[in-house]
């Protein structure tokens, strides 16, 4: 009996006991899922910050760095900002942010080479076609200059080719620009000629002084004729355009160690440290141009330049001021791209300034009554005959027939030229009278004794004698009426040795040819 | 132009003369014959007006000749040519007026009468 409550006892223990048990493990259970619960929310909190940290961070990216790694491409001093939690950088996350930027500049890079390449090639086929056209112009205008001389129309035309030179101007630079070749082939010209010719493309030329301390006869070779008259051009447009309209812009041309040296010097504003950087690097040509880098609207001049002086080895340096307060901008020929031509034979033009040396042989005013007077003796102290100036036409010493001398250059006939001024001259004037009445008997005597040698010796040969009209030719010469036009149809006839003897008795008295000239004028 | 047809001058011919085409005085035609004048060259004469001073230095030239020689246009030369001889660097004489042909029936005729003499 006692069994059954102690039975009843021990079951309901153990029942509690279990339940104890069992309660505690429920609660330890419950306890320990709240603190997962715990962890998890936790854990969710931190996911959700960090992925709204991550999203920011690539929205920032997407707004405001990609663009701004965009831009410094082309600007490269502005700044790229960072990320927006400086803890990232350094992280993985923040060097796979880099990368993405760095991949963005390489391609947009890429692209915008591609860009303004395809640019660049559109402008030149352009302004190829421009400058063609303008070269037609051109030659129309300057025929018609030839042709027309009627002063009004002359004006115009001239200042249509100033006109037109300075479209031309643009349109090559354009061209040069973008990397065609500078259009035109010319042939070796004086250096003078190619500054001269860069001057006169520009609005402002009236005020550019020249000043030529090169060695007559300096010249280019043919293929750096063209880009150095676009340098000059292109630097004196930038000395003019900052410069006051009325002060002149100086260049001057000095042969240097390794050749020769064009210095343009203005007295304008000159240049800041920045600005003076850059138009170094330009002009240096190292860089690859691009269009965007030039600005709007383009300024193409110092590109231009640098891009000639890559291609053609020429040396501009825009580094330093000028004494006058502004640039002085120095361009440098080097030896190779010189040579020389013969000032005589191919003299410079005639608006091309006239250098300061004076040349062994004398210049101008000595050889002109040199010629004059002792013309063939005058070949022995000069080998090249050195005649007054480059412009051809008076070569003394080989001329055979009469007004026909032949030209030695082009082929071409040349007439020649009545001998100096004969009117400041009195004394040919003086001792003529003197000569002439003997002069004329012998001349009358000389037709008779013919008449009448013809006559008697008519019977006998039956036809005229060659012996007679040699003489009477040899007369007419001594009477120095022999201007050629009277004389003309007997010359053929004679002999050669007469021929050379009158024509050195008519030039031993050069002022009876002018003489009569004169006479006929007045 | 003296030039090889192919060369296109570098210096364009408005340069010459500044741009200006009007002579200073009217009377300056194609055939004018210039002289060099006595005056002495004063300094800071334009380099064309040199150029046309030595051309003549060698003795009279008409004015186109002068034209041709300095590559110039006949305009061009004439502007410069009028400035010397306002100068009086230049005489400018008018133009040597063209010599009459000699007509044919005169010459025949004196020919006729030579050979008449000679019988």
């Amino acid at each position: 009996m006692t069994a059954l409550p102690d039975l009843a006892a021990g079951g309901l223990a153990l029942g509690t006991l279990s339940a104890f048990a069992l309660g505690g493990g429920l609660l330890r259970l419950r306890r320990r899922d709240a603190r997962r619960r715990a962890e998890i929310a936790a854990l969710r909190t931190q996911l959700d910050g960090s992925v709204r940290a991550f999203t920011s961070e690539v929205e920032h990216l997407a707004a405001r760095r990609v663009p701004a790694a965009a831009r410094q491409v082309t600007h490269p001093h502005l700044d790229v900002p960072g990320p927006l939690q400086p803890l990232t950088a350094g992280t993985p996350l923040g060097r796979a942010l880099d990368d993405v930027l760095v991949a963005v500049q390489g391609e947009v890079a890429a692209q915008r080479t591609r860009v303004d390449a395809a640019a660049q090639a559109g402008m030149r086929g352009a302004t190829r076609e421009i400058q063609a056209a303008l070269y037609r112009l051109q030659d129309a205008l300057r025929q018609l200059q030839q042709r027309y001389d009627d002063p009004e129309l002359a004006q115009t035309l001239f200042a249509l080719d100033h006109e037109n030179e300075q479209s031309l101007r643009r349109a090559q630079v354009a061209a040069v620009v973008c990397g065609a070749w500078v259009g035109l082939a010319r042939e070796e010209s004086h250096l003078v000629d190619a500054v001269t010719g860069g001057q006169a493309r520009l609005a402002g030329y009236h005020r550019v002084a020249v000043h030529n301390h090169l060695e007559p006869g300096t010249a280019l070779v043919s293929h750096a004729v063209e880009p150095v008259a676009i340098i000059v051009a292109e630097l004196l447009d930038n000395a003019l355009r900052h410069s006051a309209p009325d002060t002149d812009v100086v260049v001057s041309l000095e042969h240097v160690h390794h050749g020769v040296c064009v210095t343009i010097d203005d007295a304008g504003l000159g240049m800041t440290e920045d600005e003076r950087r850059r138009a170094q690097r330009l002009v240096a040509g190292d860089d690859p141009i691009l269009l965007t880098d030039l600005g709007d609207p383009p300024r193409m001049g110092l590109a231009a330049i640098g891009r000639l002086t890559r291609q053609f080895d020429l040396r501009v340096d825009v580094s330093s001021a000028s004494p006058y307060g502004g640039v002085r901008a120095v361009l440098r020929v080097d030896s190779h791209l010189l040579s020389h031509l013969d000032p005589d034979e191919k003299p410079p033009a005639a608006s091309a300034p006239r250098t300061t040396r004076r040349p062994a042989p004398a210049r101008p005013p000595a050889p002109a009554s040199a010629q004059a007077t002792a013309a063939a003796p005058a070949t022995a102290p000069a080998p090249a005959p050195a005649p007054a100036h480059g412009y051809g036409a008076e070569r003394t010493e080989s001329e055979a027939a009469g007004h026909q001398a032949p030209a030695a250059e082009d082929g071409l006939p040349r007439r020649r030229r009545r001998t100096a001024a004969a009117a400041p001259r009195p004394a040919p004037a003086a001792d003529r009278p003197a000569r002439r009445p003997e002069e004329a008997a012998a001349a009358l005597g000389a037709l008779q004794a013919g008449t009448a040698a013809a006559r008697s010796a008519a019977p006998h040969t039956g036809g005229q004698h060659d012996d007679g009209t040699t003489d009477g030719g040899r007369t007419d010469g001594g009477t120095t009426d022999g201007n050629g036009r009277g004389a003309g149809p007997t010359r053929p006839a004679a002999p050669a040795a007469p021929a050379g003897h009158e024509h050195r008795t008519d030039r031993s008295a050069p002022h009876e040819p002018t003489d009569h000239e004169g006479g006929a004028a007045r | 132009m003296t030039g090889r047809p192919a060369g296109r001058p570098l210096v364009p011919a408005y340069l010459s003369t500044g741009g200006v085409a009007r002579p200073s005085r009217p009377q300056l035609e194609r055939l004018s014959v210039l002289t060099r004048g006595d005056a002495p060259v004063p300094a800071g004469l334009p380099a064309a007006a040199l150029a046309l001073l030595d051309v003549l230095a060698g003795g009279a030239l008409a004015l186109v000749e002068a034209a041709a020689l300095l590559r110039l246009p006949v305009s061009a030369v004439r502007v410069l040519a009028a400035d010397l001889a306002d100068r009086d660097l230049v005489l400018a004489r008018a133009p040597i007026p063209p010599a009459d042909r000699f007509e044919p029936d005169l010459l025949k005729r004196v020919a006729d009468g030579l050979r008449a003499l000679k019988h």
